[in-house]
């Protein structure tokens, strides 16, 4: 069916704490072709694979606003709270997070990569 | 937040109005998500949903949260380190999403009102754009958690197969070896990882190979979906008259079958870097050939990278095939399971002719409901091994069920219908067992999830060829424990399960390790036709993994031989080179190729294609009247392709007039539409391979006809179908549907009559609840003009009884040498206990599917008409024989796809062999059939215009194969003339002639074995003398010379006179007569033999050719290249003359004069 317009591969993305990997076609803030859309982070994007629509896409991850780590966007790995925190990091600094965030994390086990 | 809802009282969410002027700022037609597109449907359902979530934490959930917010983080915030992350204080949901929508520009435009007036501005407030951008934010976060968490299921699910911890390895191993193999049993992954790994490892172009056309759509798919490309074409694959390849393919999933046709059009198959064979273990013909074709090819291809991928079983034999590749052995993913052997007791064994006792199978079904609770779910599996025996066991289950209401049976076989054999997947009720019956599809070909447990009767039928009577057999036999392993495995897939053996334990150690491969169970004769095709060289010398038995290549060999295909030494002939071409038995080959010389091509393609695919017309409508009924006009008592060619026309026309009405037509008569479906897309490959190969001539016409508009017109039309097919190739993962307990049980059964009938019962099926959409009918439309078929239906519909006899011969000499002749006796038979006899196999009957099944009497000779005693006894002109497609012994040796034809005049132009005595009142057919005729002047006649019908069809047969095509002689610059339009019909107005009004009384037999050994007078003392009688000089174009072995004079390749042992000889002189030919002046004493051949040769002055037409028209097809002029020495002038032989006879006259 038709040419397959994939963007370019920039590189792998790899989620430094649960090591899901997958490959990026964007770097950055404003995905090609999102319109009013912007991100509020430096993500990395890639075509959304389980979208027909050539123009959908999909946020990997982004890199930890404390440690630098490239983290994915589970919630097992990250949160995004105004800025992204990869979930030791938030640990670290579980006191500073509202009520909600605190409470929702209680919740979770701490992850275990999977091998 | 939205606290002041009294503003916004003339704003209504719900009012269309209102949202297509939201849909003005954030869906505007560029959009990240536009107005209309099914996003923006979502979006705005969403939008509800949050909405209504919002208003109900409103009232509850907010007052809690706010109360402890400030307490609980001031007090935290004290103990904190050094970093401030500079979180804001109040929680908000908000902040938790990482995108935002600017759409400012807009809204100023539109000017959006900061303080709407409640009656002049009705457009939407700061307030209303506010909600709607926080509901898309939520929306968009949503969308991206959705397909993040697809993302990482699918990332998660690779990494906990068992072969992902081998990955590095086997891409290591491939990139070393030029051969790995790939061991690992069910569930590890390897079909569907292995690609991958090679994929993201830099590979491309790979081809991977799977036994069964199903497999290679499905894992296209899912590798496809794995490698996120769903959407994209770099994974694809390609079946038979199906393809998803496109340039940028780097993966493609393939048959074994295609593959080998690749490399038979490219012998480097240069365009793959990688070839992966799948399943390697199961040892199908295509794949131990291709194994055998690869591995020489690997020398040729040092770059090649081959991996053959294999359950545990057997590896040694493939690794060391293969120079001792490295091999990579992965565990299996099986739950544990549980054996239990429960040998059936003697007195509950049956016997062969016995129905199967179902008593050990209700055991196992008791059993489980009285061990297990209905909550705990777990699906059973049964193993049986034939279609008969599933309906026996169905019947008791059945029974069993109604009764516990605790199960839903459900049988599984090949001749089932797709949507039955669909059912399988359906999910049952709470508290209620699927109990799927099932033959060895479900061994390997169907899986099926769920299932907890498996009984096994340890039998299984296989074909099996037996090259003496030259027969297919369906025969039960044990299985081998591999299999026996395999059908365990079924219940371990989803979780722990038990597997009861109805056999012991002893017995199990009794089975052979192995099934036995296919290569050594079937006839060859496709195979070796291929190899030929291939440049293989001999094919009792090639390399194969467990080669078959020499014999069975022997079988192949004279088989081909016999069909034309292969000359005496073993080459290809011309027909052999492009029936190799065609993936087809060689029989239809033959058909296909023979109709193209007249103009039969459109029916002959329809029969050809209907016999290549399995019977439309399901077995289990057969004892419904109303099906029956409605069947009816489509009968033909000429014989089942007859019937399956009316089937298609009456199809097509329908589904010119109707469309996916067809589909209800199909039904009401029993008919499995798919299979009309595979064979309409069939005989359009037929058609394009005759004319890639200059047999049948190119349609311009009905192209250039449509005008502009409507090429238009289709080309939207193609669109719109374009459209709808990718729509259902989306919604393809529907969910299984959840199947009722109430549904009768015949309507589950395999005696289902259900869905048709009009009783409006079929209405809940899948059809009406789920899509609308018939999927095959879009894929027709797309791939087939419905027009152009119409026509050519109706070309075919219509069969002129002229037509209908040509196209007769034309699968008659197809289907040659498979004749059946009926049993002497049969017209004072019952008509089930009608008897036929082949050359090879006596007492074969017609399988109940035929329609001579239910009407033999068409076979019969009238008995007006055959004299009842004395010599005459048996003498008839209605004789008739069946030509059959297939002879199958399953509990009988059942003939199947049977036509009738004139025995006499069939055999006469079809035989092989054909053996005359002096007079040619006897003959004998192949040294099977005897034809004794009573009349000697009439036989003289029959034989002498059935050899000039001959030389003249094999002339204009071999002219019409030499022109152009690919492979054909062309290149060698031998392409002749093409024969003339004249010539071809008045040669198809001479065959139907023949085979209709030939008058001549016969009686028809077979010969006794003894009789057949002693059938020939065998070579004569003074044969070798030049002035022999039996020398007849008159026939030196026709090569006339004693037969090394029967005896008697060879005249063509096929007949061979005055060699039978009754034959007058001696008075052969006696038997010349004076004679005058028609055509030319000649008047002289001549011996039938000789009469013959003048006629042979002597044409109508006005039909006088070119002498060098004229020769190669005489010219036989074992002889074609010889010239028909013969050096001959008349003693009278005691000259050596160039002549030919008509040549020869009037100077033979001046003599006599």
């Amino acid at each position: 069916m038709g040419t397959a317009v994939e963007g370019t591969v920039r590189g792998m993305f790899t989620c430094e704490v649960c090591d899901l990997s997958s490959p990026f076609t964007y770097y950055g803030q404003k995905p090609p072709n999102t319109r009013a859309i912007v991100l509020l982070e430096e993500c990395f994007v890639m075509k959304d694979p389980f979208s027909p629509d050539k123009e959908r896409f999909l946020i990997l991850g982004s890199k930890c606003s404390l440690c630098n780590k490239d983290v994915c966007v589970g919630t097992d790995c990250s949160l995004f709270y105004t800025k992204r925190f990869c979930l030791p990091c938030v640990r670290q600094h579980l006191d500073q997070f509202p009520q909600q965030v605190q409470s929702e994390l209680a919740k979770k086990k701490p992850v275990q990569k999977t091998s | 937040m939205s606290d002041d809802r009294g503003d916004s009282r003339a704003w209504d969410w719900d009012s269309p109005q209102c949202r297509a002027q939201l849909d003005e700022i954030f869906f505007r037609p560029h959009d990240y998500i536009q107005a209309g597109s099914p996003e923006h449907k979502e979006f705005w359902a969403f939008f509800e949903r949050f909405q209504r979530f919002k208003a109900k934490r409103d009232m509850f959930g907010s007052r809690a949260a706010n109360k402890r917010d400030p307490h609980e983080s001031k007090k935290k915030r004290s103990d904190s380190q050094a970093v401030d992350l500079g979180l804001p204080k109040e929680y908000d949901a908000r902040y938790r999403i990482n995108v935002s929508v600017c759409t400012r520009d807009v809204e100023e435009r539109l000017g959006v009102s900061e303080h709407r007036q409640r009656s002049t501005s009705s457009g939407p407030g700061k307030q209303e754009v506010a909600d709607c951008r926080l509901a898309l934010l939520h929306f968009l976060d949503f969308t991206q958690k959705q397909s993040f968490g697809k993302l990482a299921k699918l990332k998660r699910e690779q990494k906990s197969l068992p072969i992902f911890q081998y990955r590095e390895r086997i891409v290591e191993l491939v990139r070393t070896h030029s051969v790995v193999v790939v061991a690992g049993d069910t569930g590890c992954g390897k079909s569907t990882q292995v690609p991958q790994y090679l994929l993201s490892a830099g590979f491309s172009h790979i081809a991977c190979t799977q036994p069964r056309r199903i497999a290679c759509i499905s894992l296209a798919k899912r590798v496809s979906f794995e490698s996120l490309n769903q959407y994209g074409s770099k994974v694809g694959y390609q079946i038979r008259f199906e393809s998803s390849r496109t340039p940028v393919t780097k993966l493609l999933f393939l048959t074994e079958g295609l593959l080998l046709r690749q490399i038979q059009q490219d012998p480097s198959l240069s365009q793959y870097q990688v070839v992966i064979v799948d399943e390697v273990h199961e040892r199908h013909l295509h794949c131990d050939f291709l194994l055998g074709v690869l591995r020489s090819l690997l020398a040729m291809r040092p770059d090649l990278r081959l991996i053959l991928m294999s359950a545990t079983i057997n590896i040694k034999l493939f690794s060391s095939y293969f120079g001792h590749a490295p091999v990579l052995q992965v565990p299996g993913r099986l739950f544990p399971i549980q054996v239990i052997y429960q040998p059936i007791p003697p007195e509950e064994q049956s016997s062969r002719s016995e129905k199967l006792d179902p008593r050990p199978y209700l055991r196992v079904l008791q059993g489980i409901d009285q061990r297990y609770p209905p909550e705990e779910r777990g699906d059973l599996l049964l193993f049986l091994s034939g279609v008969a025996e599933i309906s026996t066991i169905m019947e008791a289950c059945q029974t069993y069920a109604t009764h516990t209401r605790r199960w839903i049976v459900l049988p599984l076989h090949s001749t089932l219908s797709l949507a039955q054999q669909d059912k399988v997947f359906d999910i049952a009720p709470p508290g209620v067992r699927k109990c799927i019956i099932s033959t060895n599809i479900a061994e390997t070909s169907v899986t099926i999830d769920g299932v907890r447990f498996v009984v096994d009767s340890g039998k299984v039928k296989e074909m099996s060829f037996d090259p003496k009577a030259k027969m297919q057999r369906l025969q039960e036999f044990w299985i081998s424990r591999a299999s026996s392993e395999q059908r365990k495995g079924r219940a371990g897939r989803t979780g722990p399960g038990v597997c009861y053996r109805l056999y012991a334990e002893s017995d199990y150690e009794a089975f052979a390790p192995y099934p036995v491969p296919e290569i050594h169970r079937v006839a060859l004769d496709s195979l070796v036709l291929q190899m030929k095709s291939m440049d293989l060289g001999d094919p009792r010398s090639f390399p194969f993994i467990d080669p078959p038995p020499a014999s069975s290549i022997q079988t192949a060999m004279t088989y081909l031989r016999e069909q034309g295909a292969l000359d005496a030494r073993g080459e290809l002939t011309t027909i052999g080179r492009l029936l190799a071409q065609l993936p087809v038995d060689v029989v239809i080959g033959k058909m296909l190729v023979l109709g193209s010389l007249f103009n039969l091509v459109e029916p002959v393609l329809t029969v050809a294609a209907a016999l290549s695919v399995q019977s439309p017309f399901l077995r289990s409508a057969q004892h419904n009247p109303d099906c029956s009924t409605a069947r009816q006009p489509l009968h033909s008592n000429q014989g089942d392709p007859f019937t399956l060619l009316n089937t298609f026309n009456s199809w097509v026309q329908v589904k010119g007039e109707r469309g996916s009405g067809s589909r209800k037509w199909c039904r009401r008569r029993g008919l499995e539409e798919q299979r009309l479906y595979e064979m309409v897309n069939m005989r359009r490959q037929f058609k394009e391979l005759l004319r890639s190969h200059g047999l049948v001539e190119t349609e311009e016409s009905s192209v250039s006809v449509q005008d502009r508009s409507q090429r238009r017109e289709r080309l939207s039309e193609r669109q719109r179908l374009h459209q709808l097919k990718r729509e259902h190739d989306l919604q393809e993962n529907s969910r299984r549907k959840v199947l009722r307990l109430e549904e009768d049980p015949e309507n589950a059964g395999s005696s289902g009559s259900d869905e048709e009938g009009g009783t409006g019962r079929g209405k809940k099926r899948k059809e009406d609840t789920g899509s609308n959409l018939d999927i095959q009918e879009v894929k027709f439309k797309l791939r087939h003009n419905v027009n152009e078929l119409q026509e050519a239906a109706a070309a075919g519909q219509d069969l002129s009884s002229w037509q209908q006899a040509l196209l007769k011969l034309v699968l008659c000499r197809g289907l040659y040498p498979q004749l059946a002749l009926p049993d002497e006796h049969n017209a004072t038979r019952k008509d089930s206990e009608q008897v036929f006899h082949t050359r090879n196999k006596q007492g074969v009957v017609i399988h109940p599917t035929s329609v001579f099944a239910s009407d033999p009497e068409v076979l019969h000779v009238p008995e007006h008409e055959s004299s009842e005693f004395g010599a005459d006894k048996g003498q008839s002109n209605r004789h008739q024989l069946l030509a059959f497609v297939t002879l199958l012994e399953t509990n009988k040796p059942y003939l199947s796809n049977c036509v009738r034809v004139p025995a006499l005049q069939a055999l006469l132009l079809v035989a092989n062999s054909v053996d005359s005595n002096a007079d040619c009142t006897r003959l004998v057919v192949d040294g099977w059939l005897e034809l004794s005729v009573s009349d000697a002047e009439a036989a003289l006649r029959v034989l002498s215009s059935a050899l000039t019908l001959r030389t003249e069809w094999e002339r204009l047969l071999q002219a019409q194969l030499s022109q152009g095509g690919p492979g054909s002689t062309a290149g060698l610059g031998l392409a002749g003339p093409k024969p003339s339009r004249r010539d071809l019909e008045k040669l198809a107005e001479g065959l139907v002639r023949f085979l209709l009004y030939t008058e001549v009384s016969y009686s028809l037999r077979r010969l006794t074995a003894l009789q057949s050994q002693n059938l020939y007078i065998g070579p004569q003392q003074d044969s070798g003398l030049p002035d022999s009688q039996n020398l007849n000089p008159l026939f030196p174009g026709m090569k006339t010379e004693p037969d090394p072995i029967k005896g008697g004079l060879r005249v063509s390749s096929y007949f061979t006179y005055n060699c039978l042992s009754d034959s007058k000889d001696l008075y052969s002189e006696c038997l010349r007569t004076f004679w005058t030919c028609p055509h030319c002046d000649l008047h002289m004493p001549l011996t039938p033999l000789e009469r013959m051949q003048h006629e042979a040769t002597c044409r109508p002055a006005g039909e006088q050719q070119p002498e060098q037409d004229a020769e190669s028209g005489k010219a036989e097809s074992s002889s074609s290249s010889s010239s028909l002029t013969r050096l001959y020495h008349c003693d009278v002038c005691n000259k050596d003359l160039t002549l030919t032989s008509t040549e020869i006879l009037k100077h033979k006259r001046q003599h006599l004069q």
